[in-house]
């Protein structure tokens, strides 16, 4: 059974009397530990479909099977639980919340959690530390957003991402904004994640370069998904 | 840095982050509690003030002339010095109404204020000792003989005034002086600021004023109810057999005043409705604007997993937050007023009671449930909406 599974998902937007299909009945499966790249011109649908997966947008039509479990026939709660359980976001906007400084921000994810330490017994805080320090930012742990650059701001939320070991990475342009050495090690931080975690990795790029490293390739044209 | 990040120091730093709009909201949830405990104050204790003085005054039923039923409350409850009198064979009429067990007789004789001393004046209480039940259970000390011409108990207040030195040991009433043989217990009642003597001398003092007395003249009867006879209808026999008396019972002591206490509670009740309405229209107003402000917030936050319930939690310590200290320094406005302007309020000034600590405590709950609760009301729409959205909607609002 592939990790992710996507059943004809679509997405109309109905604005004024115009209906814009975001998303065009869109099938994929996806198994666990595939790195797979996803490019596509600006307004193809790919933003929209990566938030159908995440579990942050219901689709108009079609199911999404996350383990086999359709994701949209659980209630409120139980969509919360897959975000905070499976999935790890980063999302193309600037998303840290500007009250708090980056270590609160990854705190952010697991601030819910009934434990103040993860699975391994490692306390929340320990984590968020250690994985600013694999962004490179290990000396800015407790700056706030403001005083960040914007490509610093991108690695406080690359590592957000992973605060709650997430099963499923779903990467919207996440370095889109980063000097080509940062990209590089942005990069080889997610194959590590992948290859050493068994991360799963959905990786929305304009770089046709960093798209060809993926062990799998898909493209978004007008809504519908190709695959390359 | 070891400020520890939890949901709690979360909603202190959203609560700081617009500080003149979070501070008008404090201030409304303030002035609505200051008035709300004010209010509630002010009327708790004349209640009090009146069900302590029903409950002590030994009384089942008191008879007085007719028409002078608010001037009997008002000595019995505010310490107000008045007089009205009426004929002694009153006395021997209502003796015969069926289901009276005992009773007793009182004289009223005002003192001029001018007379003796600085002091404010002192109503004089002339009283039957053979039939006396009313002064008795207070009386310090036991005095084994009867007052003597020319002796008198005195009030808790009025003792205090005399300790203090601000009247002579001796009182000098109409040209007579009065030794004082005892003291009362504080009764909280008007009785604490009077002085007792015995009606053998009256004659004497009214020989020396121009009291409007006639010998004989009594002001006020109080009588007990036998077991298994109803205190109202009795008082009904007497009205309806005695045309010159009114006759009063014991739970009916006070009415008078919680007639006018109506209307200045009515006065409150339309402010403080009011205030409360405004507040609720702020605390919605400014919540509205924070479910605006942070709408993206609250979807990054549902995004990255906070349930439903984890957002409106957030939300919920914020309210709260906001209302504890609005109502809790509305709390301190609220008694401090009451405090200070208990003196410039004449129905307060002359009751003797003051809240105790309890009831200040009960009222201060009072005062916090509501103050934080308007906030909660104005705020919970607003918070719904925004909890309801989808995450990528609310990120995507701006
Ligand atoms: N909330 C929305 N309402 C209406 N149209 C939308 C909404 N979100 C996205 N769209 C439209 O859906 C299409 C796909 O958008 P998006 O998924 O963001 O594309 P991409 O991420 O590939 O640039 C675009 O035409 C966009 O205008
Ligand atoms: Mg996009």
């Amino acid at each position: 059974m592939a990790q992710l599974q996507t059943d004809e998902v679509s997405m109309i937007y109905a604005i004024g009397g115009e209906q814009i299909i975001a998303v065009d009945k869109v099938s994929i499966a996806i198994e666990k530990g595939e790195f797979v790249s996803l490019v596509g011109h600006s307004g193809s649908g790919k933003t929209t479909l990566l938030s159908i997966l995440g579990g942050i947008a219901k689709p108009s039509s079609g199911s999404v099977r996350f383990e086999g479990r359709d994701i949209y026939g659980l209630n409120s709660d139980g969509l919360s639980e897959y975000r905070s359980e499976k999935i790890g976001f980063m999302f193309q906007f600037a998303s840290l919340l500007s009250v708090l400084t980056a270590k609160e921000n990854l705190l952010l994810p697991v601030l819910f959690k009934p434990s103040r330490k993860d699975a391994d017994g490692k306390l929340h805080e320990e984590r968020a530390v250690e994985l600013l320090n694999m962004v490179g930012l290990g000396d800015r742990i407790n700056a706030y957003p403001s005083q960040l650059s914007g490509g610093q701001q991108r690695r406080v939320a690359i590592a957000r991402a992973f605060m709650n070991d997430p099963e499923l990475i779903l990467a919207d342009e996440p370095t889109g904004d980063l000097d080509e050495e940062t990209e590089a090690d942005m990069m080889r931080f997610f194959s590590d994640m992948n290859k050493a975690q068994g991360v799963t990795f959905i990786l929305v790029t304009h770089n046709t370069e960093l798209a060809g490293q993926a062990g799998r390739r898909m493209k978004m044209v007008h809504g519908k998904n190709e695959e390359q | 840095m070891t400020n520890d990040f939890s949901v709690l120091s979360f909603a202190i730093k959203n609560v700081k982050r617009r500080p003149l709009r979070t501070a008008m909201l404090v201030l409304a949830i303030t002035l609505l509690t200051a008035v709300l405990v004010f209010a509630l104050s002010f009327i708790y204790r004349v209640h009090a003030s009146i069900q302590i003085m029903t409950s002590r005054l030994g009384a089942d039923i008191i008879v007085v002339p007719t028409g002078s039923r608010g001037a009997a409350e008002d000595v019995l409850l505010e310490n107000k010095v008045k007089s009205f009198y009426m004929d002694q064979d009153i006395l021997e009429k209502v003796s015969k109404i069926d289901g009276i067990e005992k009773m007793t007789h009182q004289t009223y004789l005002v003192t001029l204020s001018s007379l003796c001393c600085s002091v404010p004046e002192s109503l004089i209480i002339a009283f039957d000792q053979d039939s006396d039940f009313i002064m008795k259970p207070w009386l310090k000390g036991k005095i084994d003989r009867k007052l003597g011409k020319g002796e008198s108990i005195v009030g808790h207040e009025s003792s205090f005034n005399i300790s203090v030195g601000l009247v002579e040991v001796d009182s000098v009433l109409f040209g007579n002086v009065f030794k004082m043989v005892g003291v009362l217990d504080k009764t909280g009642t008007g009785l604490d600021n009077a002085v007792f003597i015995s009606d053998d001398n009256i004659s004497d003092i009214v020989k020396n004023s121009d009291l409007p007395i006639k010998p004989g003249q009594v002001s006020i009867i109080f009588a007990k109810i036998k077991e298994g006879f109803s205190h109202r209808k009795v008082a009904n026999a007497i009205e309806d057999s005695i045309i010159e008396v009114d006759a009063v019972t014991g739970k009916d002591i006070g009415r008078s005043i919680i007639n006018t206490l109506r209307d200045i509670s009515g006065i409150f009740s339309m402010t403080i409705a009011l205030a409360s309405i405004l507040s609720i229209f702020l605390a919605w107003t400014v919540f509205s604007a924070v479910a605006n402000e942070r709408s993206q917030e609250v979807g990054i936050m549902r995004a990255v997993g906070a349930k439903e319930s984890h957002v409106m939690g957030l939300f919920f310590i914020e309210v709260l937050l906001i209302g504890a200290v609005g109502s809790t320094a509305g709390i301190v406005f609220g008694t401090g007023l009451s405090v200070l302007l208990a003196k410039s309020f004449t129905i307060l000034k002359n009751i003797s009671s003051d809240l105790r600590a309890v009831e200040r405590l009960a009222v201060a709950v009072i005062g916090f449930v509501a103050g934080t609760g308007i906030c909660i009301i104005g705020a919970l729409v607003p918070i719904r909406r925004i909890k309801k959205m989808e995450p990528l909607t609310a990120i995507k609002e701006r």
